[in-house]
């Protein structure tokens, strides 16, 4: 036995010395690539696990214990962005699905659209527009008497969010466009926001805001620096892009399985050493200098060593040369979301879990206020609770050859309506017993981070295959258009979004967390939304019954894709070679929607 | 072929089917060919009822928007005022939204109405009002939830009509009307006290006020002025500091009444600056006076006490001394929590906690709730606050040591 063992490792090593450059027979991905990904993909995610730090919320220790805003003025901001907001996305979809390539006229219009909401924006902050309403009347009164609003303010904050969606708007299209080509469609954000990102990230620490006494001027200055701070994303792009490493769909959970998921270990071990050291800094959680120093140092670092490994990953998406690209009209984007039926399932799932909207953080409370932990102890329960999903990850492949995607969903699913019961039930029945009500939550945890991960995986996939299943519909993965469900489901998510906070101000929480040392406020604090989640659970697995979408369709689907990039490349060489412009290809598949049609 | 090379047999099988069944769609297909089980391809081509179909997205999508931002506009829109009708003809003052500017409130009437008497006051109903300065409360309420004045930071006073039969308030303090429970110290009741007693300014003490040419503020001054605003006296008649009554106070120094016996959840919660605890015998001294006790003071908790509740010192990191007496029998989870910690080398705040009873007798005796003790930072993980169990009150580890 262990010389078959010693045969097989050793088989293995020969296997990946062969092939360190070159993949395997078969296979897209050499060895030497698993590698980069391991460092790439692992930088990436701790960089972006690090930014889950910062953030224009409540939730944010920022906010928590240094600006202290009132928890409305986030709602009350959003509504202020909201109409405008829908008018600005339809845009964004529109050219991020045509991956910034747009018709001439379309394009010079959207820059000048653009350049004039910062124009506006800019003269909204700085100029006192409220002044043109009459300071005792009605409009003006009712806005000096929202949370942390003035009158004066709230075009401040309308001017922000005109800024901020003039400025990323014209940076999506100019900067797809120069390094999209390059770098694909994934990856290509990385190169243009790295730098930014980092100057951003120390001014979050180091602009003393959080000191104005004024709590209106608190608000919109605030508003204003995160606004600035969302212009550059650092998503987990790299992962997002292995998501797409290969054509082969087994060849993609093997890289999900083993290089992705040993990736993750970087995050694991940071955080650990993350609230260790927090932990020994002298105002703990509350100290300025988490936001000053313990994650601007992080986030570089990451961060560079992300820019360093990107450009070895490669994105491998079965699709034609760029030139070739099917353009995408706006009521093509539209309506062909409209025609995925897997879309439907995964944005009704999606519906019912929204269910908990708007409840506090779950674990927070409990690490926080059941279990009062910090430092190092806070690190390793942490670290216990998130390292659980790691080992059965490794079966994930085992798990998805020997049961289908609904199975795995649907026990997912009554997985975790029985453990948040279990959590439920123990907060009612030991609310004042907080070591052993902890230690039930803890275990829960774990035990559901365990049942978790395969679920996980398989829920990725199943994205990745409604793009890959759109891009056989419609010729693009169309994923912005997708947000689309999101407007459908907008009513019913506000309706619950409205419910929870609604609650939660009434078992008393607002702007000061300390509420949650109040045994019968956190008891309700967390119960109510935790059985609204728990029913949610239960209602989500009703849309997995009609999924049908099986290994041997999404196959076949893949085989069309790379039956389309065959001939586009070959059609493209063709022309390339004789000069010709007229190819055997109808001129209407890339040619139309090439402009916005509205 | 070197058996490196041969590619896994579980990928060939599917690569040669798929990839037959690639080859096989014709080159004039690719836009069209329909896999079997899903929808036909529809690349660029035009939609059936296309204007139709555009009218009824639009339509459903503006209806939709509507409906999201009405909803998200009620999240943010509340009642200044709300109550409830209880069903004996009074109300529940249930919730009180600033919209701004608002400093006193009266809260006697729903809605002004004579006819409309308030009873109760709901739990959180002034909930983080960062505004309010004066609540007064009516003639017929009767019950007040000690966690209604929660986070009112800029509350100075409470004030009672003189015929409430259930409340009543000594100098902006609340209390039951039998003055056996203090209910609530306004959160801001020294900036009230520096208004009555004429000091124009808060003033913090510092090393350095000679030095900044600060010359009135000499220790004099000092002493005077902590001892009007920042030390406060319970009546001798009081049994109960009621739940989160002292939170957020300035407090540096409280006397308790020897017949106290309850010390409620979080009653001290959070008093940064409190250094004392006294108890004491005997009557208390008139409160205009800003004078306090003499007789039989003693340091710490009194020996009446019975029961010492959940947070109750959390975070009084300035006590140096705390002496749990004889008759307690109950303490609640985290009652001195954040109250030591390691500062320059060294522990400061209540890193040992003094007990009457020997370690038996204690454990016999008094029921304790989780961590009740506290900890301070460990070299990697945190130490328990330890108990010195049989002690005399006043006697210290340092005092033997000496």
């Amino acid at each position: 036995m262990a010389n078959g063992l010693k045969m097989k490792i050793g088989g293995f090593a020969k296997e990946v010395r062969t092939h360190w450059k070159t993949p395997p027979e078969g296979r897209y991905v050499p060895y030497k690539e698993y590698l980069d990904i391991f460092i790439g993909v692992g930088s990436n995610y701790a960089g972006s696990k690090t930014l889950e730090y910062i953030g224009f919320g409540a939730w944010c220790y920022l906010f928590m214990y240094h600006y202290k805003l009132p928890y409305l003025t986030f709602s009350i901001i959003n509504i202020i962005n909201m109409p405008l907001g829908y008018i600005w996305t339809l845009i964004w979809w529109y050219v991020c699905d045509n991956l910034g390539f747009l018709g001439k006229k379309t394009e010079r219009r959207l820059y000048l659209l653009y350049f004039s909401l910062i124009a506006i924006g800019l003269t909204l902050i700085f100029a006192p527009v409220s002044l043109i309403f009459n300071q005792q009347g009605a409009f003006v009164t009712y806005m000096n008497s929202l949370e942390g609003i003035s009158c004066a303010s709230a075009f401040k904050i309308l001017g922000t969010h005109i800024l901020y969606n003039g400025w990323v708007g014209a940076r999506n299209i100019f900067w797809r466009k120069k390094l999209l080509p390059k770098f694909g469609r994934y990856k290509y954000g990385l190169y243009c926001d790295f730098l930014p990102k980092c100057v951003m990230v120390v001014l979050i620490g180091w602009l003393p805001l959080y000191n104005i006494s004024d709590v209106v001027t608190r608000v919109w200055t605030s508003n204003l620096l995160f606004a600035c701070y969302n212009v550059f994303g650092f998503g987990n792009n790299l992962e997002t892009c292995t998501q797409n490493i290969s054509p082969d769909t087994k060849e993609r959970i093997l890289v999900r399985t083993y290089p992705i998921k040993m990736s993750h270990l970087a995050q694991s071990i940071l955080a650990i050493i993350l609230p260790a050291i927090i932990g020994a800094l002298p105002g703990k959680w509350e100290d300025i200098n988490i936001f000053r120093w313990v994650i601007p140092v992080t986030f570089i670092t990451f961060s560079s060593l992300t820019m360093i490994f990107a450009g070895r990953i490669k994105e491998r998406i079965p699709q034609p040369p760029l030139e070739r690209k099917v353009k995408i009209g706006f009521w093509d984007g539209m309506f062909g979301v409209m025609g995925n039926k897997y879309r439907w399932i995964k944005n009704v799932v999606g519906l019912l879990d929204s269910l908990g909207n708007g409840m506090l953080g779950f674990t927070t409370i409990l690490y926080l206020y059941t279990f009062r932990l910090s430092g190092l102890t806070y690190s390793l329960i942490v670290a216990l609770v998130s390292f659980a999903g790691t080992p059965p990850d490794f079966f994930t492949p085992f798990f998805m050859k020997r049961f289908t995607y609904k199975q795995i969903m649907i026990f997912f699913q009554l997985s975790r309506a029985v453990g948040y019961s279990i959590v439920v039930a123990t907060l009612l029945l030991f609310s004042d017993r907080l070591v052993l009500c902890g230690t039930v939550c803890v275990v829960m945890l774990f035990l559901m981070e365990v049942f978790k991960t395969v679920p996980v995986s398989v829920d990725h996939d199943m994205d990745v295959r409604i793009n890959d299943y759109q891009m056989y519909l419609s010729g693009e993965r169309l994923e912005s258009f997708a947000g689309v469900f999101g407007w459908f489901t907008g009513p019913i998510t506000s309706f619950i979004g409205l419910i929870i906070p609604l609650l939660l101000l009434k078992y008393g929480f607002n702007s000061n967390w300390d509420v949650l040392f109040v045994d019968a406020s956190r008891v309700k604090i967390i119960v109510i939304p935790l059985i609204i989640d728990v029913i949610g659970y239960f209602l989500m697995t009703i849309p997995y019954f009609v999924w049908d979408y099986d290994d041997d369709k999404q196959n076949k689907v893949m085989a069309v894709l790379r039956r389309r990039e065959e001939v586009t490349n070959a059609q493209a060489a063709l022309e390339e070679a004789v000069g010709d412009e007229t190819a055997a290809v109808p001129e209407s598949v890339f040619e139309s929607g090439g402009e916005l049609d509205v | 072929m070197s058996k490196q090379k041969k590619p896994r047999k579980d990928n060939l099988a599917d690569q040669s089917v798929y990839e037959d069944y690639k080859n096989a769609i014709p080159e004039e297909e690719i836009w069209t060919y329909r896999v079997e089980g899903l929808q036909a391809p529809h690349v660029n081509k035009s939609y059936k009822n296309a204007r139709t179909k555009k009218i009824i997205v639009v339509i459903v999508l503006v209806v939709a928007i509507s409906l999201s931002i009405f909803m998200s506009v009620r999240v943010v829109h509340n009642d200044t005022y709300k109550y409830e009708e209880l069903g004996d003809g009074t109300f529940e003052f249930v919730k009180f939204s600033n919209p701004g500017g608002i400093l006193e409130l009266n809260v006697s009437y729903a809605d002004d109405d004579t006819k409309k008497p308030i009873s109760v006051i709901h739990e959180y109903a002034f909930n983080c009002d960062e505004q309010i300065q004066k609540i007064s409360i009516g003639p017929r309420v009767k019950q007040i939830d000690g966690k209604s004045f929660y986070s009112c930071y800029a509350l100075r006073e409470i004030r009672v009509d003189p015929e409430n039969e259930w409340y009543c308030d000594l100098d902006g303090v609340l209390y039951t009307k039998d003055l056996t429970q203090v209910v609530c110290y306004p959160i801001d009741h020294d900036a009230y006290l520096r208004e009555k007693y004429g000091y124009a300014e808060q003033y913090w003490p510092t090393e350095n006020w000679k030095k900044d040419g600060l010359d009135k503020y000499n220790d004099k001054y000092t002493e005077k002025y902590e001892r009007e605003i920042n030390t406060y006296v319970l009546p001798d008649t009081v049994k109960t500091v009621g739940m989160l009554a002292f939170n957020y106070s300035e407090l540096f120094r409280v006397y308790l009444p020897e017949g106290l016996e309850t010390l409620e959840t979080m009653c001290f919660f959070r008093n940064w600056h409190l250094e004392k605890v006294f108890s004491y015998a005997g009557e208390k001294p008139a409160e205009q006076t800003g004078a306090v006790p003499t007789k039989d003071v003693k340091d710490s908790l009194p020996d009446s006490l019975k029961t010492i509740g959940s947070d109750c010192f959390n975070s009084a990191i300035e006590m140096d001394y705390m002496y749990i007496p004889a008759n307690v029998t109950e303490i609640g989870h985290h009652a001195f929590w954040g109250a030591a910690r390691k500062e320059d080398g060294g522990l400061i705040g209540l890193y040992e906690i003094y007990a009457a009873l020997d370690e038996d007798a204690f454990k016999a005796q008094v029921k304790t709730g989780d961590q009740w003790t506290g900890e301070y930072d460990g070299k990697l993980f945190p130490k328990t606050v330890p108990v010195v169990y049989g002690k005399a009150r006043g006697e210290t580890n340092a005092q033997q040591s000496d």
